[in-house]
């Protein structure tokens, strides 16, 4: 069998990308009307090749990609919300812009998958930037405004500087290793280098500490996150909904390669880096979104204050055979799959609402919202409980999750202590945070109906907002389907296991 | 007799990349910021080329990469150009200073 009939989910939503670019250029109205549609059979169709051919542990792998339990983790979450996402932006584009629109919303999701599989630096370069690059797209075409193109142009040029900044570490790995594989048993590799050196080399080190500081662009960690906030308020809401979840797992699936294909060995000063990173990105986070009074800042904020959360479970690494209590790649990737619902649901609530036919953006304009749209105004409760990590949601159970694996770190590893003291100072930040999420709940529920925002959305976003609301709580119920794959997708990070090995056969739980 | 090496290869790639960050901070023109990110991606190149023809492990992928580098280099341009237009019918500039309509 040709091994590239593994890629078949990722050639069939390009594939689908550039059919809806080109319905989108039609003359008649209801034909550019049909894109969203398409796109969402575009992702059904890679849905089932994903089940059908995208089998992990097939010992030809195409060049360049490593197809392991990760990559159809991030395959799967990624189609999945990828869904929500579509649905959710129904009707934002402009009637003449549709198919570029969508078009380059499937060409993101498309970015995130190749991502996951990705085996050598230039794909996962590549790969990053196919994530990114329609990302300021679709900034500059959500709206009309001014505000729309300013977002766009701070976001393409802070994009681009963080993206030559992580391939410029990319070439120094390269010169350490003498090849751009990541990992693989034969012909040299990045992993072979770091294991055969002991160590890493001044090259590598060097490589790696750009590559990550390229990267916490995409997941908006410190200091590269202040871009988040402008382009979060001047995109449309349910764009900005995508911009929360696709390039921050992008960024964390990129991570997870590079630092798989290290041994998870980082050198102690790196990992004081990270240490403080992690830190100074919750709290800034959390802190500048309790001064805001506009939504879209004050979410833009937490998502920058929950990537400090999921590095966490980057810090403490994968844990073989463990469960996610245990295991911080397994509680960080289930982490980031209810992040990104959460954070979609609670932007859709908002794009479906509008103030004298202008978006609702601040806490007055939800004013008494459950009294002018009960459904909306619960299922925007629900998402901000979520994010605050409140029983009976998913969110909680992702704070569990990311905050007990560092205790489960073994009495004698050398960073125990201070990996304890980053999730008190987590534990105070979602307690800081907790007061900015029940305002936007308060708003909705306790104060008097004198705001002025209406229902306007479509069909497709409010069930793509209902569905959000409710994986929410039923991801809460049952969580075990999501946490089983998160698991196995950390065993294929784990660096006892050759990159071969890790992806057959795995104990079913 | 002097010869060139890797390391001054590597030490001009860094002095582009600098130029191209210092370009970046400065110009408040958009073209200006977007010659920048060309100034930054083409001392990727320089390193990546360098370190092809410098390492003792064989193989080409330094010189395939640097040419992906050019590639991206060409979309983002592209892209980038776009917007700008975007931006100048909008504002009538491509000053992005004048942008400061979002904060907070």
């Amino acid at each position: 069998m040709n091994p590239l009939i593994q890629m078949s989910p990722e050639v069939c939503v390009v594939l689908g990308g550039c059919l809806v670019c080109l319905i989108g250029v039609a003359r008649r109205s209801s034909a550019r009307a049909v894109t969203s549609s398409v796109a969402l059979v575009t992702l059904v169709v890679a849905m089932a090749l994903t089940a059908w051919y995208g089998r992990p542990g097939d010992a030809i792998q195409p060049a360049g990609l490593l197809i392991t339990q990760l990559s159809m983790y991030v395959r799967w979450i990624t189609l999945i919300v990828g869904v929500l996402i579509v649905l959710v932006n129904a009707g934002t584009p402009a009637d003449e812009e549709r198919g570029e629109f969508f078009g380059m919303i499937l060409f993101s999701i498309a970015g995130v998958m190749l991502t996951g599989c990705a085996n050598d630096l230039v794909v996962l370069f590549l790969a990053v930037e196919l994530v990114s690059v329609p990302t300021y797209i679709l900034v500059g075409l959500s709206r009309t405004d001014a505000r729309a193109s300013e977002a766009a142009v701070k976001y393409f040029f802070l994009g681009a500087l963080a993206a030559a900044i992580m391939v410029y570490g990319f070439s120094f790995l390269y010169g350490a290793a003498g090849t751009t594989v990541l990992r693989g048993a034969s012909g040299g590799s990045l992993s072979e280098h770091v294991a055969s050196a002991g160590r890493l080399t001044d090259f590598a080190t060097i490589g790696l500490l750009l590559a990550f500081a390229g990267l916490s662009f995409k997941i908006a960690a410190v200091p590269f996150h202040a871009y988040a906030p402008d382009v979060y308020e001047g995109a449309a809401s349910s764009v900005t909904g995508l911009l929360g979840f696709l390039p921050k797992l992008a960024g964390f699936a990129a991570m997870i390669h590079l630092l798989t294909a290290i041994g998870w060995q980082l050198p102690t000063s790196l990992l004081w880096l990270l240490w403080g990173v992690a830190a100074a990105t919750m709290t800034v986070g959390n802190v500048l979104a309790l001064l805001q009074t506009n939504v879209k800042r004050m979410l833009a904020y937490s998502s920058i204050a929950h990537s400090g959360y999921m590095l966490i479970g980057l810090l403490v690494g994968p844990a073989l055979g463990a469960g996610p209590m245990h295991d911080g790649v397994a509680a960080l990737l289930f982490y980031v799959a209810v992040y990104g619902t959460m954070n979609l649901g609670a932007f859709a609530a908002l794009g479906s609402l509008t103030v004298r036919d202008e978006p609702a953006e601040t806490l007055d304009d939800l004013a008494g919202l459950s009294r002018r749209a009960p459904w909306t105004a619960l299922a925007l409760t629900v998402c901000a409980f979520s994010l605050m990590g409140f029983p009976p949601t998913a969110g909680f159970l992702g704070k569990v999750y990311v905050f007990s694996s560092a205790f489960s770190l073994s009495p004698w590893h050398p960073f125990r202590t201070a990996m304890v003291v980053l999730v008190v100072i987590a534990v105070i930040n979602s307690a800081i945070g907790a007061a900015y999420y029940l305002r936007i709940a308060a708003a909705c529920y306790l104060r008097d109906a004198d705001g002025q925002s209406r229902v306007s959305g479509d069909f497709m976003l409010r069930v793509g907002l209902g569905i959000c609301g409710a994986a929410m709580v039923v991801l809460f119920v049952i969580p075990k389907p999501l946490v089983d794959r998160a698991r196995y997708a950390a065993a294929a990070a784990h660096p006892r296991r050759d990159a071969h090995v890790s992806v057959v056969e795995l104990p079913p739980s | 007799m002097f010869t060139v090496g890797l390391t001054h290869y590597l030490v001009l790639a860094a002095a582009v990349f600098c130029c191209g960050l210092f370009v970046m901070m400065t110009k408040r023109n958009a073209i200006g910021i977007l010659i920048g990110v060309e100034l930054l991606l083409n001392s990727v190149n320089i390193n990546l080329v360098a370190f092809d023809r410098y390492r003792p492990i064989g193989g080409t992928d330094g010189q395939i990469s640097a040419l992906f580098v050019i590639v991206l280099a060409a979309a983002e341009a592209a892209v980038a150009v776009a917007i700008c237009m975007n931006l100048y019918s909008n504002l009538n500039t491509i000053d992005v200073d004048r942008g400061d309509a979002l904060h907070g």
